[in-house]
């Protein structure tokens, strides 16, 4: 590789913040802002001498067309400099990151900001295909009669509204939405109510002992609607979370033998994450220790039903470009849009014939500071905020290698191996 | 431009008016151009200058066009332009203005007033293509036109603002605006001499059309095709009864805030509403007699010279621009830093120790911002961009890409060197650091850190926002490239700076602090805090001095005091009353209770004082007898700025006290009004009253005018020849 690995330089997140709660009136674009904003200050970088701004977003708000964009002139990188918005559904954060380093082997830029966002409060709520077609038709229509029959061809149900957020997590291929993908997985590898419980109450607890570590990830969001006001922290992690209280929770997606609960699901959060990246070159030039660098990295498709199986496919994928085994791994991140969902990865990896490859994953090394079911799941940042925890981790316990992966709806997993600089 | 008088006078025939270059080929203020469609364009076009103004050449050339064109039968219409990108012409030149003799002026507005007779009497449609700032002479021609067509660009203003001068529209702006706008409007123009901006003005009639710029033709070419218009005066507005009772209250009005100091004002009321009945040429040489009248008036004079030596701190080196800025502490005068340097396109990081007091200093430039885009002076969207150029930290940041460091934090000298040494030690080669300190020394400060020769006072005033000076203070190491770049900072900030050597107080403070003790120790011997303030109103500053220590704070002022008290001994001796305020924790109109007691909408004198144990040696004082007092205090300490060199000359002292204070403006400053006093006068009064305390002794400059019957002031009317 003419640049050799792209080296992740520093990075940066908002709070991550439950739908709803603290950051509701942030939009994508506003989290997005801070984010780049708070690492153009954070570092110092001259944001001219980014080549490109590459930012993940699952639900880009209608009225931020390239949202990318939007973000990088708003935060004061110059305006000669370009932007794209990418989309690989839960992914996206982290295929910005492997985007930038395609582009530095590719040789079109050597120095990228990257990232994702999501506001899962402000997607919106959608007209139906014929309500739209009604008010098309009464927009048009030109005499009294005409709108008068355009209007009164109105039905309660055109006002119903489609949520944006349930359109997104359903995968129209399979039929199946994210929760029933997970229930599935559940029954296939015998995965009880109590072991995905446990699983999220774990979650919690390492969220809630990590939180200082956490905290410097975080640049806090100064909220612009009305008297300014400081969000700081996440809201996500619950120290008083008890195993009871997840036990009574109701299952959502199969109400009489599922055993999926929004307890042991990823929550629903907005946050924006924010990496600077660069080739070997340019990050020495800069004279301070990066984070890290991605070694390699593998996007797969896998049975959209089994979406949530994705990780285990994407880091067979990633071991045999980077030679390396899970066991090689002092840390590992593996989404948790689900607790079923994860340890599904789990027993799969076990399996034998993926296990020659992966080696053993050892659990203790797994989502060690929480993970989304704790700290939330904005779709689109996730990604970058998985790099941003690895490298920081590693540094924490002078590790070397981190391994991170995401399922993704729709049938796809991602793996992208990390590294401290020797 | 006086070359061209001259020139005028000797000769009146065109070709020889016109001045001829080195180079053999003409001096073109105003091109023709004649269109295919008949219609002709007039483009103002001053050679080697950004702006177009009217002095005698380029009034000529207008003349002669207009003269041949009128003998052109297929002529459809005629259309005014500018070529500048933000002037369309920015008024007579002041320079003439006052510098002129008696003659040359009557001259002057005489030429002024028959071109623009001409362009209004002309038989085709006449248009004035607005772009960019039409301001007096500029607006006044455009007025003699039929139609007027402004561009949409932000550059786009239009103002009579010859009261501002001291002096009244003369070349038919008192007579036509109220027949295009109505009496009440014309005015409101007139008398506050404010921008109309071009919405505005579409709203009030001023303009017929808002095109972008490169429609204007198009625009006029519109109007011409409808010919002259009908007469369109709104009689109702311009009604008899109305312009007597408008006349009359306008005046009470006046009385109250102008209390009569600025006889323009008053000059104007009468001039515009009597102007109404008149015919034309009653009415302008009704113009032409108030405007000579009034230019021989000191305040007029003292304006005039103001508006010139603004001109002069704009200009300066250049030097390379701010882009980056980090300011540190973000309380009011930091936040208000911070909002004006985003608002300026500087991208800013705002820092404070906590998230608490940067969200406080955050929250306070977006109201500034919101309030911008309220009144219009910006768009929602600009304010948007603005608060986004605004990040916020707690911590230090790289200072690699950083121009300039400015901290306003606490004023306490170990602090503000901790944190420069902290943050010079981290910068590169080209970082400045500014400090916003009001009282403390430059170069202690600078001495903190391994490069002295960046460190410059850049001295806001508060509110930022509103306030037009900023003091550019030079301590001991720091380089000339620093004081330019800082200057030329200010000035891109749309601010006046004024250089100021490192010396305790600088220029402002310095020559305030006295004036304010000076009211206090009245008030202290049994002064009614009314009747002192009310003397300074009538002096003509903007707030009485008592007042002023409420709104400043009566320990923030003390605090200067503190700091300044050291370097000027028993001249800065409080009185007793301020520390008793000061210990009562009665701190000014912040906490309810100063020198007044806020209630409500009253204030009322602290009892703190009482009234009734007068000092039995302060003797009954006039208004007049303490006006004079706290203004001799004022000029010996103005005049001590120069014997020190702490200014660059008197006109900078005179300056910074107007611009930074308010200083009655048409006093001309401190420095100003010693030299309208007499130095003799003046020494003679501060050596009676150095006889009740020693802080009235005169200083050696003062003394050494008096005996030699010199003025502090060169004897040149104007600061500086320059052209524009």
């Amino acid at each position: 590789m003419k640049h050799g690995h792209l080296v992740i330089v520093d990075g940066i997140r908002t709070p991550f913040c439950r739908l709803g709660t603290d950051l509701r009136d942030a939009d994508a674009v506003e989290l997005g802002r801070v984010a780049v904003s708070a690492l153009l200050t954070r570092t110092g970088v001259d944001p001219a001498s980014i080549d490109e701004v590459l930012f993940g977003c699952v639900g880009q708000p209608a009225e931020a067309a390239n949202l990318a964009r939007i973000i990088a002139l708003r935060a004061g990188i110059p305006d000669s400099v370009p932007a794209i918005t990418v989309q690989r559904n839960c992914a996206s954060g982290l295929e910005a990151l492997t985007l930038a380093a395609d582009k530095l082997a590719a040789g079109q830029g050597e120095s990228f900001i990257v990232g994702g966002v999501e506001s899962m409060s402000r997607l919106p709520l959608q007209f139906r295909p014929a309500a739209a077609d009604k008010f098309a038709r009464l927009h048009r229509a030109k005499s009294l009669l005409q709108k008068l029959r355009a209007a009164l061809s109105f039905r309660p149900a055109d006002f119903r509204p489609l949520p944006a957020l349930q359109l997104g997590l359903r995968d129209p291929v399979s039929g199946l939405n994210m929760g029933q993908t997970a229930e599935l997985l559940a029954r296939e590898f015998h995965i009880s109510r109590d072991e995905q419980d446990d699983w999220a109450l774990q979650s919690h607890q390492r969220a809630v002992a990590a939180q200082a570590r956490l905290q410097e990830e975080i640049a806090p969001v100064y909220l612009r609607n009305g008297k300014i006001t400081v969000i700081e922290r996440d809201n996500g992690p619950r120290a008083a979370q008890s195993a009871k209280a997840l036990a009574a929770l109701p299952t959502v997606f199969d109400t009489q033998h599922g055993s999926v609960t929004a307890g042991n699901s990823s929550q629903l959060t907005d946050g924006a994450v924010a990496l600077l990246v660069m080739s070997e070159r340019r990050a020495e030039a800069l004279g301070r220790p990066p984070l890290g660098r991605l070694l390699g990295y593998a996007h797969v498709g896998c049975d959209p039903k089994r979406m949530g199986l994705g990780p285990v496919h994407a880091m067979l994928r990633a071991a045999e470009i980077t030679g390396l085994t899970a066991a090689r791994a002092d840390i590992i991140e593996i989404n948790e849009a689900f607790a079923a969902q994860v340890l599904a990865v789990l027993r799969r990896a076990a399996q034998s014939d993926c296990a020659r490859v992966l080696g053993a994953l050892r659990s203790d090394n797994i989502n060690v500071s929480g993970g989304a079911i704790a700290l939330g799941h904005p779709l689109g940042a996730t990604g970058a905020r998985l790099v941003l925890t690895a490298l920081r981790e590693l540094h924490h316990r002078n590790g070397r290698r981190a391994l991170v992966s995401l399922c993704v709806g729709g049938g796809q997993g991602s793996a992208a191996w990390l590294e401290i600089l020797p | 431009m006086i070359a061209h008088l001259t020139q005028f006078s000797r000769a009146e025939s065109a070709a020889a008016r016109l001045p001829v270059l080195a180079s053999g080929t003409l001096e073109v203020n105003v091109r023709r151009e004649w269109l295919a469609d008949g219609v002709v364009v007039l483009t103002f076009d001053r050679p080697r200058s950004p702006a177009n103004i009217f002095d005698r050449a380029t009034l000529c050339e207008l003349k002669l066009h207009l003269e041949w064109l009128m003998q052109q039968p297929c002529l459809r219409g005629v259309v005014l332009a500018t070529a500048k990108p933000g002037i369309f012409i920015a008024g007579a030149d002041l320079h003439l203005l006052s510098r002129a003799s008696a003659d040359e002026l009557h001259g002057f507005v005489e030429l002024g007033q028959s071109v623009f007779n001409l362009l209004a009497d002309f038989p085709a449609p006449t248009v004035a293509a607005l772009h960019g700032a039409a301001l007096g002479g500029g607006l006044e021609v455009a007025l003699a036109c039929d139609y007027r067509v402004a561009s949409d660009a932000a550059t786009t203003r239009l103002a009579l603002p010859e009261t501002k001068l001291g002096i009244v529209p003369a070349w038919g702006g008192c007579t036509r605006l109220p027949k295009l706008i109505g009496l009440p409007k014309a005015l409101e123009m007139i008398l506050k001499g404010d921008p109309v901006f071009p919405k505005q003005a579409l709203r009030l009639g001023l303009v017929d059309a808002i095109a972008p710029r490169e429609h204007l033709l198009a625009e006029a070419r519109r109007c011409i095709a409808a010919g002259k218009p009908l007469p369109r005066e709104p009689v109702h507005l311009n009604h008899r009864l109305v312009a007597a009772g408008l006349a009359w209250w306008t005046q009470r009005r006046l009385r109250k805030s102008a209390r009569g100091l600025y006889p323009a004002l008053p000059a104007a009321v009468q001039l515009v509403t009597r102007n109404l009945r008149l015919a034309r040429d009653r009415a302008l040489a009704a113009e032409h007699q108030t405007v000579l009248s009034l230019t021989k008036t000191d305040a007029s004079r003292n304006l005039l010279r103001l508006a010139l030596l603004r001109d002069r701190a704009k200009k300066g080196a250049p030097a390379p621009p701010i882009r980056r800025a980090i300011v540190v502490g973000a309380g009011v005068m930091g936040a208000g830093i911070a909002h004006w340097l985003a608002a300026h396109r500087v991208s800013v990081v705002l820092r404070d120790v906590a998230s608490a007091r940067v969200a406080a200093g955050l929250d306070k430039a977006r109201g500034l911002f919101e309030k911008s885009a309220r009144r219009g002076d910006c768009t929602a969207l600009e304010a948007r961009d603005g608060m986004d150029r605004l990040s916020p930290a707690t911590t230090d940041t790289p200072l690699d890409n950083v121009d300039l460091v400015i901290e306003a934090v606490v004023e306490q000298l170990p602090a503000k060197q901790e944190l420069l040494r902290r943050l010079s030690a981290a910068s590169g080669p080209g970082t400045v650091f500014a400090t916003n300190t009001s009282a403390l020394s430059i170069t202690a400060l600078a001495e903190a850190t391994h490069c002295p020769e960046r460190v410059v006072g850049l001295h806001f005033f508060n509110p930022v926002h509103r306030m037009p000076l900023v003091e550019v203070v030079r301590g001991r190491a720091t380089s000339d490239a620093t004081v330019a770049r800082a200057a030329q900072f200010a000035r891109d900030l749309g601010k006046i700076p004024v250089l100021a050597r490192d010396h305790p107080g600088f220029l402002v403070n310095r020559i305030l602090m006295p004036y304010l003790l000076e009211a206090a120790w009245l008030w202290d011997a049994g002064a009614d805090p009314k009747v002192v303030d009310e003397a300074m109103l009538d002096f003509g500053m903007p707030m009485g001095p008592l007042r002023l220590i409420d709104e400043v704070g009566v320990d923030v002022s003390l605090h200067v005091l503190n700091t300044l008290a050291g370097a000027f001994g028993e001249r800065l001796a409080a009185p007793p009353a301020l520390q008793r305020l000061a210990a009562a924790g009665d701190l000014g109109h912040k906490s309810g209770r100063g020198v007044y007691v806020y209630r409500d909408d009253v204030a009322v004198p602290n009892p703190i004082v009482d009234a009734r144990k007068r000092d039995e040696a302060a003797r009954p004082m006039s208004s007049a007898q303490m006006q004079t007092r706290m203004a001799l205090l004022m000029i010996n300490e103005a005049a001590r700025c120069v014997e020190e060199g702490v200014a660059r000359d008197a006109d900078d002292v005179d300056l910074a006290m107007v611009l930074g204070t308010g200083f009655a403006p048409f006093r001309g400053g401190p420095l100003r009004l010693l030299d309208a006093w007499g130095a003799r006068h003046v020494v003679n009064e501060l050596i009676g009253l150095t006889q009740t305390h020693p802080r009235f002794a005169p200083c050696a400059l003062l003394q050494q005018l008096s005996a030699s019957g010199a003025t502090i002031h060169n004897e040149r009317e104007t600061p500086d020849e320059h052209d524009h």
